[in-house]
C-alpha cells in the first residue's frame, strides 16, 4: 500500500467534481507496475520548464488556466506536462502543411497571443485580467469556427494544437479521473460489472447527474456578451 | 465452419505463447533463426504489420528462408505496454508527417501503427469482411474501382483467418452471410444502449464481429473487459500479428529483425530486378540481400519507401511508370455521434468493439449517393472523449462540465464508403526526418458523395440514440483507416500492382498490405488485409514454381 497522506486522497482540480470520496490512486495496488510507475509519476513534483522560455511560460500557463478552466488549486501542472513533451519532441506524428511543427507552431502562437493582448489592451496576455484574456482566447476560437485565419495562421489548427496538448495532459491525471469518475487503469483487475447503470464495488455513483447543455448555453452566451462589452 | 480445417495444424501461435502468466514466448525470441546481411534470403518483408506478419508466417511455413524488417520495437506487452491511454504513446508512428487537402487526415494514434504486430498493436478489434459488391463498385454502381479479383477468390482465405484470430460475434446476415468461430461476447453499456436503440429504430444489430477470443483458444487469455483495445492489448485477448502470427513464423525458422527502418528498396539497373533493401539499424546504414522484396508498410510508408527508392529506370519511384504510386489512397468517414442519458453507461468498461450494423452498407438506389456506411459502438476514453467535447466548441468551465458528464454518455461511430480520388496522395515533403530521408505529405479532399455520406450516416446514428433514449446528442467528424495508394489493377495503367501484387514494370517486387486495396467498402481493414496476405502467399508460391524450378523466386 502506497503512503500518502489524508490531504492527498480523492483530489479533483479546484475541488470540482461530482463523485464525492472517488479515489483511484486508491486502486494503485491492482495495477501492474509500469501502468502505477507511469501514472503516479504524473503525481510528482512539476520539473522546471525547459522547452519554452520565462515569457512564454507566462502567457502558455494563463492560456492553459483559461482552457481548461484551472482557476485556482489544487492545479494539475499541465503546463509543466506540456513543456516535457515539447522538450522531448513528442508529438503526435503529424502536422498540418499550414502549421509550422509543434514546437514552433506553440511558440509563434504564444507570441501573437501576446501582441493581441498589448495592441488590445496595451499589457501582456499574462498579467491583463482573467476577464480580457477569455475574450482574447474566445476570439480565437470565433475564427476557428469562421474557418478564418489568426495572424496568418488557420484558426482551427491553433485551435486544435492548444486544445489538443491541453486536454491530453489533463485528462492523463488522476485527479482530472477522479472529477469525472473515470477507473483509471484497469491491468489485471478488468472489469466485473459492466453494463447501464452498474457499479464495481469501489467506483462512486454520479452525485449531481445535470445536463451539462443548459449550463453550456449560460456559460457561452455570457462569453460572447463580454466580447461586446470589452473596448 | 467451412474450410477453417484444424488451425492449429495451419497457425499454431496461440499454443506457442506461454501459459503461466507472462505474455511472451522469451525461448521462441531467443531462439530465433538469424540471416547474415551477406546472405541471399529467398524473400525480405519490410513491416511487421497486418499484411508482412501473415505473409512471413505462411511462406516460412512453406520453407522460405524470410527476413522481415520492422522499424519500430519487438513488443513485450509485459514489460512495453501500460494501462493507460496518454502512455500509449509509442505504439504509434510518430516519425514527422504532413496533412494537407481541403480535409486533412489526422495520422499518428488515430491511423498507425509502429513494431512488430504493425497497426493491429492498437486497433479497435472489429473484423468484418467486405461484402461482395466491394470488388465491383465501378460496374455496379458507377463509382470507385472494380479489383482485378473477387469476393469468391478472397473467401476461403477470410475463413481461415478467421479462425486463426479467432473472431467472436453472431451469425453475419449482410453481404455473403456466414458465422463465427467464437461465440458472441457479454456487451457493456455502450453496446446495450446500441442494441436497445437499434431495436426501437427497427435496424438490424448483431454483436461483434471482434477478434477476442471467448473461449478456449491455445494459451490465449480471456478478455477481462477493461476498454483498453486501443492502447495494446496486455492480456493477449485482442487479436494481433504479434500473438496470431509471428511466433508461428518464429517456429517455422522466419527471422523478424525490428528496430530496422528500411530506407531503400535495391533494384539491379541491368537486370531490371529488386536485389534486396537498405536499413538504418543502431545509427549503421545496413543492407539486406534477397531474392524478393515484399513492401508492407501501409498506405503512407509504402509509396514513400518506393519513392525514395528511385534509379534512373524509375526516377520517380520504383514501379512508378505511370504515376499511380501513393495515389487513390483513402480513409473511411468515420463521424462519431454520442448520447446523453440520464442512466450511467461508463462505456469504458467494456473492449469498444461490441456491437455493428451493416443495414447500411450497399447503395440505396433511392438516395442521391451511392455506396453507404456501417455503424459500430466505439468508446472513446477520456483523453478520446475531450476532443470530442472540445470539438463542439466547447473549452473552460464548459469543457470540465461536459467532461464531468462522461460516464452519461454512450458512443456509436461509423465508417462511410469514401470514394478513391485520384488526387487523394501520398508525395514526398520537401521535410526530412532523423535520417535524413524526406517525410510523406499526405494530401485528403473529400468529394460530394463523400459528404452526403457523412450527413447520413451521422443521422442514422442519431436516430438509433435517440430511439434508445439520448436527451441530447452531439458529433465529431473523423476520419480512419487508410487503405489504398498502391491500388492492385488489371493495368499497369491504373495501378501500381496486379492480381498477385506483383509491381507492375519489376519481376520480383511485392506489395502486400492494405495500400493494395483499390475500394474499400465500409468494412474495417485488418481481416481484408490479412486474407489478401495469405491469398498472395500462394500466389507468390505459384509463381516461384512456374520460374525458377526451385519454388522460391
Ligand atoms: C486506432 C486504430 C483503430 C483501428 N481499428 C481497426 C479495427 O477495429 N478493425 C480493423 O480492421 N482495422 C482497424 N485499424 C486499422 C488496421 O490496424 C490497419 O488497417 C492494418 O493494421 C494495416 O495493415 P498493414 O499491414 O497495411 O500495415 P500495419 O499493420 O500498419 O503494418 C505496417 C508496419 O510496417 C512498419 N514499417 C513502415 N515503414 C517501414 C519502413 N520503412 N521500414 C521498416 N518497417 C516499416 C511499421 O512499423 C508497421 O509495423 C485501426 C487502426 C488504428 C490506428
Ligand atoms: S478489453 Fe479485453 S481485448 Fe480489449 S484490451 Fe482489454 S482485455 Fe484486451
Amino acid at each position: 500500500m502506497i503512503y500518502r497522506s489524508p490531504a492527498q486522497r480523492a483530489i479533483t482540480p479546484q475541488h470540482r467534481g461530482r463523485f464525492p470520496g472517488f479515489d483511484v490512486v486508491e486502486r494503485a495496488d491492482d495495477w501492474d507496475a509500469l501502468t502505477a510507475g507511469t501514472v503516479l509519476a504524473r503525481l510528482g513534483p512539476a520539473a522546471a520548464t525547459v522547452f519554452f522560455t520565462e515569457t512564454e511560460a507566462g502567457i502558455a500557463g494563463a492560456l492553459l488556466d483559461r482552457l481548461l478552466a484551472q482557476d485556482g488549486e489544487p492545479r494539475i501542472p499541465v503546463l509543466a506536462l506540456i513543456d516535457a513533451r515539447l522538450a522531448a519532441g513528442e508529438t503526435d506524428g503529424w502536422h498540418y502543411d499550414d502549421l509550422p511543427e509543434d514546437g514552433q507552431a506553440w511558440r509563434d502562437t504564444l507570441r501573437y497571443l501576446e501582441s493581441d493582448a498589448s495592441s488590445r489592451y496595451g499589457t501582456g496576455f499574462a498579467e491583463t485580467q482573467v476577464r480580457r484574456q477569455t475574450v482574447l482566447i474566445q476570439q480565437v476560437q470565433d475564427l476557428a469556427a469562421a474557418s478564418e485565419c489568426w495572424h496568418g495562421l488557420p484558426a482551427e489548427r491553433v485551435w486544435s494544437l492548444w486544445t489538443r496538448y491541453a486536454c491530453t495532459a489533463f485528462y492523463s491525471h488522476p485527479w482530472a479521473w477522479n472529477e469525472i469518475g473515470f477507473s483509471g487503469p484497469a491491468y489485471p483487475r478488468g472489469y466485473l460489472n459492466p453494463g447501464v447503470d452498474a457499479l464495481e464495488r469501489f467506483e462512486v455513483a454520479d452525485h449531481d447527474d445535470v445536463d451539462p447543455g443548459p449550463f453550456a448555453d449560460r456559460v457561452e452566451r455570457a462569453r460572447h456578451r463580454h466580447l461586446e462589452d470589452q473596448p | 465452419m467451412s474450410g477453417s480445417g484444424n488451425v492449429r495444424t495451419r497457425n499454431e501461435s496461440a499454443w506457442l505463447l506461454p501459459s503461466d502468466g507472462s505474455r511472451v514466448n522469451h525461448r521462441l525470441r531467443a531462439d530465433m533463426r538469424t540471416f547474415d546481411d551477406a546472405e541471399e534470403v529467398d524473400l525480405v518483408v519490410v513491416g511487421a504489420g497486418a499484411g508482412g506478419s501473415v505473409l512471413t508466417q505462411r511462406l516460412a511455413r512453406r520453407g522460405w528462408r524470410v527476413v522481415c524488417l520492422d522499424a519500430g520495437p519487438f513488443w513485450d506487452p509485459d514489460s512495453d505496454w501500460v494501462s493507460d491511454e496518454r502512455g500509449a504513446h509509442t505504439l504509434y508512428w510518430t516519425e514527422p508527417r504532413q496533412i494537407g487537402g481541403t480535409d486533412p487526415v489526422p495520422l499518428g494514434s488515430n491511423n498507425s501503427g509502429r513494431g512488430v504486430g504493425g497497426s493491429m498493436v492498437h486497433f479497435a478489434g472489429y473484423v468484418p469482411r467486405l461484402h461482395p459488391s466491394d470488388f465491383a463498385t465501378r460496374s455496379r454502381d458507377k463509382v470507385g474501382a472494380d479489383w482485378p479479383i473477387g469476393y469468391p477468390e478472397l473467401k476461403p482465405y477470410y475463413e481461415h483467418i478467421e479462425h486463426e484470430l479467432p473472431v467472436a460475434g453472431q451469425r453475419w446476415p449482410w453481404g455473403d452471410p456466414h458465422r463465427y468461430p467464437h461465440s458472441p461476447h457479454p456487451v457493456g453499456g455502450n453496446g446495450e444502449i446500441f442494441l436497445r436503440g437499434a431495436k426501437a429504430a427497427g435496424i438490424e444489430a448483431r454483436v461483434g464481429p471482434v477478434a477476442i477470443t471467448n473461449g478456449r483458444f491455445g494459451n490465449r487469455s480471456h478478455c477481462i473487459y477493461r476498454g483498453f483495445c486501443l492502447q495494446g492489448c496486455k492480456v493477449n485477448a485482442k487479436a494481433s500479428p504479434l500473438i496470431t502470427h509471428v511466433p508461428d513464423a518464429l517456429a517455422h525458422g522466419a527471422e523478424i529483425r525490428p528496430d530496422s527502418h528500411v530506407s531503400r528498396v535495391l533494384l539491379d539497373e541491368g537486370s531490371g530486378r529488386v536485389t534486396g533493401v537498405e536499413y538504418h539499424r543502431g545509427g549503421v546504414l545496413r543492407r539486406q540481400r534477397a531474392a524478393a522484396v515484399v513492401v508492407a508498410g501501409y498506405s503512407i510508408e509504402t509509396p514513400r519507401l518506393l519513392m525514395l527508392s528511385t534509379s534512373r529506370a524509375f526516377p520517380d519511384g520504383l514501379g512508378n511508370r505511370h504515376d499511380q504510386l501513393g495515389r487513390y489512397l483513402m480513409v473511411q468517414g468515420a463521424p462519431q455521434t454520442a448520447g446523453r442519458f440520464e442512466a450511467e453507461i461508463r462505456m469504458y468498461k467494456s473492449p469498444p468493439p461490441e456491437v455493428s450494423t451493416e443495414q447500411f452498407y450497399e447503395t440505396d438506389p433511392s438516395k442521391p449517393y451511392r455506396r453507404g456506411w456501417s455503424i459500430q459502438t466505439v468508446s472513446p476514453l477520456p483523453i478520446t472523449w475531450a476532443e470530442h467535447v472540445t470539438a463542439q466548441g466547447h473549452w473552460g468551465e464548459v469543457l470540465r462540465e461536459y467532461m464531468r458528464d462522461y460516464v452519461h454518455w454512450a458512443t456509436l461511430g461509423a465508417l462511410c464508403e469514401f470514394l478513391p480520388l485520384a488526387g487523394n496522395r501520398v508525395i514526398l515533403a520537401d521535410e526530412t526526418d532523423r535520417h535524413g530521408l524526406p517525410v510523406a505529405h499526405f494530401a485528403y479532399s473529400m468529394g460530394a458523395n463523400d459528404h452526403a455520406l457523412m450527413r447520413a450516416a451521422t443521422e442514422s446514428m442519431e436516430t438509433i440514440l435517440r430511439a434508445a433514449g439520448a436527451s441530447e446528442v452531439m458529433t465529431i467528424d473523423r476520419y480512419a483507416h487508410l487503405v489504398g495508394g498502391a491500388r492492385m489493377a488489371a493495368t499497369a495503367a491504373d495501378g501500381v500492382v496486379d492480381a498477385d501484387h506483383r509491381v507492375f514494370g519489376v519481376p520480383n517486387l511485392f506489395i502486400v498490405d492494405g495500400s493494395v486495396l483499390p475500394t474499400q467498402g465500409s468494412a474495417n481493414p485488418a481481416l481484408t488485409i490479412m486474407a489478401l496476405a495469405a491469398r498472395a502467399a500462394d500466389r507468390m508460391v505459384a509463381i516461384g514454381r512456374t520460374t525458377s524450378g526451385t519454388g522460391t523466386l
